[in-house]
């Protein structure tokens, strides 16, 4: 799940950009009469300290020209959450957790606004549910009786009414046709703990201007030579011409621009003395496509490009269609699988996509619906990214990559078609074309997984993830979580104990490029797996589990299918450990010397192997060095009364004005440091109190009956309390 | 020209949708007094109005889920965004959501009452997962549904339409924007389905699956009947 890590953000590859998750749909809206101006809005985040998580709900930020204007005043402009993102209709909502904005922004969303100077802006945040707030372990005692940490809090604000920053020079000035930016610095503060189990915070949000840049901007033109052929038929609408910044190596939008009278501008969050990589792709208009792979950005700077786009136009355009479905069961359809054309970026050379995609950007993408086909439909006005492909010359085709969880990703040529058919695919290096009915392969490992069942009429929800061994690379996880009860686990087929989760895992099964071969005749693939629980918490969501992460490293894989259908399935001996319910933990700490780059990886040894170590989950390290009060601090919640390792996990600094080939890759730094985080006390309160032979008092096992009022019970009717932290610096 | 054309647009949907509003509320005594959309089912009285379940997030993202209520569960792959409605949801009920990537793209969760959020979670990480329930505590995840009767409406992308999704007994009122999955607990006969989008909505992609078979696809505009075989 990661449920485990449910709010909280940060895998090495791409640290800089965790927190900007923000497709905005730059210029939405700007097309009504009288909004004749783009307002792009940003959040950095002033959380307090000692929690893990601070989510607000926000609703929208809206601007006034007049500084004195009350909320129901007449002249503001609304730029709301983004459809699609935060909600699909007008109750939208994008929740936003501050400890994660306190060194780089999160854009929330860009609208169409008057042109104009603004004098005052709003924040409106949910006044029902303003948020929640997940504290860590409590290293004080708690304010009253149940006052665990790890566990949502409810957050009412005290000022949901009134959210306002003014400026009588202008908080932000719009200008006709253009794209404006406002950065807001939100800060949560004058918090009161609850008094009651199950009560909420209260609080109050302040918001300001922040008084150091965090944005980068990135403007250029897009020189169109030619004039675009007609739309391909079945849509007599064409997408428009736009640049769109992903994070670099993915499909994850960030911003898109549109180009208008042959220029752009994109605002771009970026790390301060670090710097952030993204890719640009251009699409729409009906012209070619094209993209490029950037320098590293950072704050203020207007990002030098390697050159400006100067694109074609194609001799026709033509759509994309066909469906995706499970090698190893016929007519099986992969539901969400991921297509994405690729193309090398412009000015380099000898790039084969085909050979090596990670140098490549994806510039259109498309997913499969529920029967497996692709692309999903679009509307009057958008259609689907896969219509209107500009034809590449000499019946030339794209690289397309497809990919789903646990199945071995897919390389075709594509090739759009003419008019309005669903287009052709080939394999790699064939010039027979056929439709695009494209298969996956991929494998299968069975295990078990020891477990105490649950108490009667309790339920243990079981899920299972497989990660390339030695790294934090998930692979797959189960499509659905195993839901085990008092009386439904099956035997362990061996071992110590008694108990077990049955589970089958898809996974890939060729080998990864660029690894280190395997012996010949060995499969390909090495996993190292790792098994957490979803748990609820006095009824309501837990985010972190109650119960012991079980790990097992170093599984061998099966080997790849040896002929359609042939699929193989790996059987490793069941887990040396077993789950059971201990309770939340913490452990927290700062980082000495620690970038923009720099994250902490929770591991925890495999007791059947000890010298391995299973990564579970990163976290970034916050609060640095550009903040008043720098703590280069980490958390994480984890389940209590176990060893674990914390390890410093460290992205490469981009050279300042070199264009990375590829995404660069985390990797491990320093030693592993060992920590045990204690064990929650165990709560008897359910249990009768006997006198033993000394007159000491002790407990019995509680009735059967009996529940705990936390995550799970245990099997005497006892249960975990109040968790405990740890500190441990690295 | 464009301005125009937004123009006509905001005033057919301003139009349209009391329009609509309207031609549901006759077609609902008519579809009781008349054996129903389908002439094959009939008397189709209101069933109370369904909360729905919002998927949301950076466009795309891909996530497995898992449904439940006190009766049955449902599990499904799928892209941000997707609506979710259970009609005969018997309540408590419960969404589990694990995104499959390893991305830091957004997968929210929300539950939206009566065009409110009454729950929402949010997780970046990757592979993260959220949970949200509705109506009380589920202690247990119910067994898959039986019959599995779910409708997938793929698009038109983000348009907004109404449709009346009923079995022989009850008929639900649904308000949502493709993509939407809805599922159908415990049908009493077969089940229709009618969906009603704007003058300018463009065509309905419409499939209903039965115990994971594709049983009906219906593609029409601006409405679409599609009923169970």
């Amino acid at each position: 799940m990661k449920y485990f890590f449910v709010h909280r953000t940060a895998r090495g590859l791409i640290i800089p950009l965790a927190i900007v998750f923000c497709a905005l749909l730059a210029n939405a809206g700007a097309a009504w009469a009288g909004k004749n101006s783009s307002l792009e809005i940003g959040f950095v985040g002033v959380p307090p300290p000692g929690f893990q998580n601070v989510q607000l709900n926000v609703i929208s930020v809206r601007v006034n020209s007049k500084a004195t204007a009350g909320p129901g005043n007449g002249g503001w402009q609304t730029i709301p959450a983004p459809p699609g993102v935060g909600g699909s209709n007008s109750s939208a909502e994008l929740q936003i957790d501050l400890n994660n904005l306190q060194d780089t922004p999160q854009l929330f969303n860009t609208a169409g606004v008057k042109a104009g100077t603004y004098h005052v802006a709003e924040i409106r945040i949910d006044p029902n549910i303003s948020g929640y707030l997940v504290p860590t372990c409590p290293t004080a005692p708690p304010t009253f009786g149940n006052a665990d940490g790890c566990i949502t809090y409810p957050l009412m604000l005290t000022n949901t009414n009134s959210i306002t920053v003014v400026d009588p020079n202008g908080v932000v000035s719009a200008k006709k046709g253009k794209l404006s930016q406002l950065i807001l610095k939100v800060t949560l503060g004058s918090l009161v703990p609850p008094t009651v189990s199950g009560g909420a915070y209260t609080g109050t949000v302040t918001i300001t201007a922040p008084t150091t840049p965090i944005l980068g901007t990135i403007t250029g033109t897009v020189n169109v030579t030619g004039t675009p052929p007609s739309p391909s038929s079945g849509s007599n609408k064409i997408r428009k011409l736009s640049v769109t910044a992903e994070a670099i190596g993915t499909n994850t939008p960030i911003a898109t621009a549109p180009v208008k009278s042959g220029s752009y501008t994109l605002f771009l969050p970026a790390a301060n003395n670090f710097g952030t990589l993204y890719d640009l792709a251009v699409t729409g208009g009906g012209d070619n496509l094209a993209a490029q792979r950037l320098a590293p950005l950072f704050p203020l700077s207007n990002q030098p490009l390697a050159a400006d786009f100067s694109i074609g136009v194609p001799s026709s355009l033509g759509n994309l269609s066909g469906q995706v479905t499970d090698g190893c069961k016929a007519k099986s359809p992969i539901v969400g699988a991921t297509l994405a054309i690729l193309l090398p970026p412009d000015g380099t050379s000898g790039i084969d996509c085909s050979i090596t995609p990670g140098l490549c950007v994806a510039v259109l993408t498309a997913n499969t619906d529920n029967a497996g086909d692709f692309p999903l439909p679009g509307s009057i006005s958008t259609p689907p990214m896969f219509d209107n492909i500009p034809a590449l010359p000499k019946s030339g085709a794209y690289v397309m990559e497809v990919t789903a969880p646990g199945y071995d990703p897919l390389l075709v040529q594509a090739q759009p078609s003419m008019g309005n058919g669903p287009g052709g695919c080939a394999p790699i290096g064939s010039s027979t074309f056929s439709n695009c009915n494209l298969t996956l392969s991929t494998g299968y490992i069975t295990g078990s997984i020891p477990i105490t069942p649950p108490f009667p009429g309790e339920t243990t929800l079981v899920q299972v993830f497989a990660e390339d061994t030695g790294t934090n690379n998930i692979e797959s996880s189960l499509p659905m979580p195993i839901s085990i009860t008092h009386s439904n686990a099956a035997n362990c087929p061996s071992g110590p104990f008694p108990d077990c989760v049955p589970f089958t895992i898809n996974v890939p099964t060729l080998p990864i490029p660029g690894a280190t071969p395997t012996p010949s005749g060995a499969p390909p693939r090495v996993f190292d797996l790792f098994a957490t629980t979803i748990d609820l918490y006095q009824g309501s969501t837990d985010p972190y589990p109650g119960h012991s992460i079980a790990v097992q490293s170093e599984v061998t894989g099966p080997m790849p299918p040896t002929s359609p259908g042939a699929c193989a399935t790996a059987t490793p001996a069941p887990f040396a450990q077993s789950i059971e319910c201990v309770g939340h933990g913490s452990v927290q700490g700062s980082v000495a010397n620690a970038n923009l780059g720099t994250s902490v990886v929770l591991e925890k040894p495999d007791p059947a192997i000890p010298g391995n170590l299973v990564q579970i989950t990163t976290t970034p390290v916050v609060n640095q060095a550009e903040n008043p009060t720098p703590t280069n601090s980490y958390s994480f919640c984890a389940p209590g009364g176990d060893v674990y390792a914390v390890q410093r996990l460290q992205l490469p600094s981009p050279e300042p004005s070199e264009t990375p080939l590829a995404a660069p890759s985390p990797a491990l730094d320093g030693a592993a440091v060992p920590v045990t985080i204690p064990l929650a006390p165990v709560n008897n309160a359910s249990a009768t109190p006997t006198a033993t032979p000394s007159g000491s008092p002790t407990s019995t096992p509680g009735p059967p009956s009996a529940k705990c009022p936390t995550t799970c019970t245990n099997p005497d009717g006892s249960c975990p309390s109040i968790c405990k932290t740890v500190i441990q610096g690295l | 020209m464009l301005s125009i054309n937004l123009t006509m647009r905001y005033l057919a949907r301003t139009v349209g949708l009391p329009a609509l509003g309207v031609a549901l509320a006759l077609a609902l005594p008519a579809c009781n007094n008349q054996s129903g959309f389908s002439g094959a089912v009939g008397n189709t009285p209101n069933g109370p109005r369904l909360a729905s379940y919002q998927i949301v997030g950076t466009i795309g993202t891909p996530f497995t889920a898992t449904v439940a209520d006190s009766d049955s569960s449902w599990t499904f792959r799928g892209n941000v965004p997707l609506s979710v409605f259970i009609c005969n949801n018997d309540l408590p009920a419960q969404v589990i959501a694990t995104k499959t990537t390893s991305s830091t793209a957004l997968l929210s969760l929300e539950i939206i009452n009566a065009n409110h959020v009454a729950q929402l979670q949010s997780t970046s990480a990757p592979f993260g997962t959220v949970s949200v329930q509705a109506g009380g505590v589920l202690t247990s995840i119910a067994p898959p549904a039986d019959p599995d009767l779910r409708i997938f409406v793929s698009g038109p992308n983000a348009q907004k339409y109404q449709a009346l999704v009923e079995d022989s007994t009850t008929g639900f009122i649904i308000s949502s924007r493709a993509p939407t999955l809805i599922l159908f607990d415990n049908p009493d006969g077969k089940v229709d389905a009618t969906f009603f989008g704007a003058q300018d909505f463009g065509t309905f992609t419409v499939n209903m699956t039965l115990g994971g078979i594709v049983v009906a696809t219906v593609t029409d505009g601006p409405n679409a009947t599609i009923r169970q075989p």
